[in-house]
């Protein structure tokens, strides 16, 4: 080979390495800084004073004097949102307004009686009366404004009426003014338009306050509370300010979505400040702050994990990956000290070993349909327990997946280990199991590590075996191994695939996920520390 | 067989055989098979206690091997076996119910390349008291420190024991490994080439030490250097080819060998 040519192909060689090195930290950090971004919202957030209501209520959490003086302040920003809506619905709600009619001529009616006025005075009255409310409905049911003004007005002519004065009565003519002045600043066509847009502008608004105070308080806990999020709020509030609308721009072409403003639906109406006011005054009405909710990974979650945090996950994933550690670290580290020191190479050994390589490969859902099988339709029963899924079965499973993967870097670690400290061990009499106890093992520590990290990240994430063998979606936190328990890795496959509450709160998904990959990389920055240390000592430093 | 004896009582006459607790190794007819190849064959040979005897000869000769076989290290090789006889203070060490713990607490042995645990200096020297069921601290303490004043590191060292063995020098590791040996207060220590894997320097105090050591501990040292077998021994064994050509004081062999085979070795004719 030339000299030159082997120059560039060293060069060559250096840079694709580097080059290689450079695109795996790309991948790595397009795929897992977008997922840490949004899953850190889940705990970084800016909180509303509903989320904070929320706190209090579910948790036991904040100053109570505090957030009472906090709702004090909202609440009175948001009487005015409440009572512009009221006004505007008073004006329109003919339903409404004609049972009102209706009552006020029945309530007068019994005025009547109880003032002792019989006779033809009384039919009088009740004829007027009645011949007023009727004039009333039909103006309430009008969709044509000169109508409802002929009737209102010939309404209106009996405002000063004596005999109606100071009687139940008069309030059929506020009744009657009021609708005019409302009906006079709509557009009556479009009134059916209208009260489906207010339902829509109800719900939204039900949805960024929460249920009116007054108002019963509903069974569901997610709908006590009004968007404890900012983001949250602001679907809300675009929600409110914009109405969608299927279109067909074209024909034959699919529909397109596109917005509408409310507040130009409503121009000219009483509505239309309500708009206005919202816009301006939202920080008023909803008191965002930043919020660092740490209390994420301890809380219990409600209604699907709409509130809360994912601390019965953590707590799962955390007992499951420890017992399984349990079962297999001694268990591999046996197997191999058999394969290593006392084995010799016959046809039985051969095949354990062919055995243990292959089951190094076998697919992880196949270890859960094992597991379940073995451990809790048959184990279980057999040693008398309840054949159900649990801790216990999720983890042994998890253990007999992990094994193969343990017996080889600890038998690696274990042949690595120079003939000569064995020699120099035997030679100043130690019979074969002290000096492996005493030499070999300490001196193959680093390897075995080696085995018991990847072990540890490979049960901690595994979601496959633990469907059937332990995981539940929902549940309680568990109280014994014996219990079936949520874990993240469970618990973020349920979120995405799950119900519609987990599609409200994308920040909980990621969040889920984000957890599982950090308490991941801590466990595993733990055991590479310790296994960095145990080398530097074998090492003489 | 005539000429041995006469050695002994010589040997006898000139020590203080009162203070002598060593060993005698006697290899009757002893021969060491790997599988079907030989390693040795038909070695008789006795080694006197409180002496340095030499074993050199040329490469694959069995000089190791034999060496080996006396506190049966050997054994951790599969599939070999052995003829004869090999005696220590009288006990067959081949036969069946030898304790090997014991055997090998007697019978002590620094190999070629130093090879002290990855565990602190006083883990190391203490390795074989605990074996031997001293626990006490203050025992221990007192063992090492005698040890390492035997192997002559106990000035290098005593600052910091706790240190780990693996940051000391080369010629540091060998005097430990020594010491390690000496620890389980053998009667016979094997040396299997130690100074092969040092500079000169250090072989020169290694070589002071066995000069020490001589007169408690019955010492047989291989080695390839003619040089430091001239210097260290009282007696000499030649092997070659698996066999003892000749056996007797280093002074006769060196300048007057009986056989051509031995002769031709010393000069250099084969190496």
């Amino acid at each position: 080979m030339r000299l030159s040519f082997r120059y560039i192909s060293d060069k060559a060689f250096t840079g694709l390495t580097a080059v290689s090195v450079v695109l795996l930290s790309l991948v790595l950090i397009v795929v897992l800084a977008p997922m840490i971004w949004r899953g850190s919202s889940a705990v970084v957030f800016k909180a509303t004073v509903e989320f904070r209501k929320m706190q209090m209520d579910l948790f036991n959490r904040g100053e109570p004097s505090e957030l009472q003086a906090e709702i004090a302040r909202t609440e009175s920003f948001r009487k005015e949102v409440y009572e512009t809506l009221d006004k505007f619905k008073k004006g329109i709600d003919t339903e409404s307004l004609s049972d009102q009619a209706r009552r006020i001529h029945r309530q007068f009616g019994s005025e009547l009686r109880l003032r002792n006025i019989t006779g033809d005075e009384y039919t009088q009255l009740r004829s007027l009366t009645r011949e007023l409310r009727d004039r009333l409905l039909t103006a309430f049911e009008s969709r044509d404004i000169a109508e409802i003004r002929e009737n209102i007005e010939y309404v209106s002519g009996y405002k000063n009426d004596p005999r109606l004065t100071d009687t139940s009565a008069s309030a059929l003519f506020e009744l009657g003014t009021n609708y005019l002045e409302s009906a006079q600043s709509i557009d009556l066509k479009q009134f059916e338009q209208y009260s489906e847009s207010i339902e829509e502008i109800e719900q939204s608004i039900r949805d960024l306050f929460g249920p009116r105070p007054g108002e019963p308080t509903p069974a569901g806990v997610r709908l006590r509370y009004g968007a404890t999020r900012w983001d949250q709020a602001a679907k809300c509030l675009d929600r409110l300010f914009w109405a969608q609308k299927w279109v067909e721009t074209e024909p034959a072409k699919p529909l397109i979505k596109i917005k509408l403003s409310r507040a130009h639906q409503f121009a000219g109406t009483e509505l239309e400040k309500l708009f206005e006011y919202m816009e301006q005054n939202v920080q008023k009405l909803l008191n965002p702050r930043l919020t660092f909710y740490w209390q994420y990974f301890i809380d219990d979650s409600f209604n699907s994990h709409y509130f809360g945090g994912v601390g019965p996950e953590i707590l799962g994933t955390v007992l499951i990956t420890l017992l399984g550690m349990l079962f297999v670290v001694p268990l591999g580290l046996i197997s191999a000290a058999y394969l290593v020191e006392c084995a010799s190479d016959n046809p039985a050994v051969r095949i354990i070993r062919m055995c243990i390589n292959t089951l190094a490969g076998v697919p992880s859902i196949v270890f859960g349909l094992f597991g379940l099988t073995f451990f809790i339709l048959y184990l279980f029963p057999l040693l008398g327990a309840e054949s159900k899924g649990c801790i216990l079965a999720a983890s042994l499973t998890l253990a007999v997946l992990t094994l193969p993967v343990m017996i080889r870097a600890s038998e690696e670690a274990i042949r690595a280990v120079p003939q000569t400290y064995k020699e120099a061990s035997l030679s100043l009499g130690a019979s074969g199991f002290r000096t492996f106890v005493t030499v070999t093992l300490p001196a193959a520590l680093p390897g075995i590590l080696t085995g018991v990290i990847l072990s540890l990240s490979r049960i901690a994430g595994e979601t496959a075996p633990i469907l059937f063998t332990g995981a539940v979606a929902l549940g309680p936190v568990p109280k014994s191994v014996f219990d079936p328990t949520r874990t993240l890795s469970y618990g973020s496959y349920d979120m995405a695939v799950g119900d519609r509450i987990s599609m409200m709160v994308p920040h909980n998904q990621y969040g889920m996920v984000v957890t599982l990959v950090i308490l991941i990389l801590c466990l595993n920055t733990l055991a590479i520390v310790l296994r960095t240390r145990v080398f530097k000592k074998l090492k003489g430093q | 067989m005539d000429r041995q004896k006469q050695s002994k009582s010589e040997s006898l006459n000139n020590k203080d055989t009162a203070e002598c607790a060593c060993s005698i190794v006697e290899a009757e007819d002893f021969s060491f098979y790997y599988g079907s190849t030989m390693g040795v064959k038909n070695i008789t040979m006795e080694v006197f206690p409180c002496s340095v005897t030499a074993i050199i000869g040329p490469s694959g000769c069995g000089k190791s091997t034999f060496l080996r076989a006396i506190n049966r290290i050997n054994d951790l090789i599969p599939n070999t076996r052995i003829e004869g006889t090999l005696l220590v203070n009288g006990h067959d060490i081949y036969a069946k119910k030898t304790n090997l713990v014991n055997l090998r607490q007697q019978v002590g042995m620094v190999f070629q390349k130093p090879n002290p645990f990855p565990k602190s200096i006083f883990d190391n020297i203490a390795y074989g008291p605990r074996l031997q069921g001293t626990t006490k601290g203050s025992k221990l303490q007192q063992i090492v420190e005698e040890s390492l004043k035997a192997a002559a590191l106990w000035e290098e060292v005593k600052d910091d024991l706790r240190k780990s063995a693996l940051a000391l020098s080369g010629g540091q590791q060998q005097r430990l490994c020594i010491a390690r040996a000496l620890a389980t207060r053998p009667s016979v220590l094997l040396m299997d080439e130690p100074c092969s894997a040092l500079d000169p320097i250090a072989t020169g105090k290694i070589e002071d030490l066995i000069e020490q050591l001589k007169s408690d501990y019955t010492i047989v040292i291989v080695t390839h250097n003619m040089q430091q077998a001239a210097r260290v021994s009282e007696r000499t064994a030649f092997f070659c080819l698996g066999e003892l050509i000749e056996y007797d004081f280093t002074p006769k062999i060196f300048r007057n060998p009986g056989k051509k085979q031995t002769e031709d070795y010393i000069t250099g004719r084969f190496g």
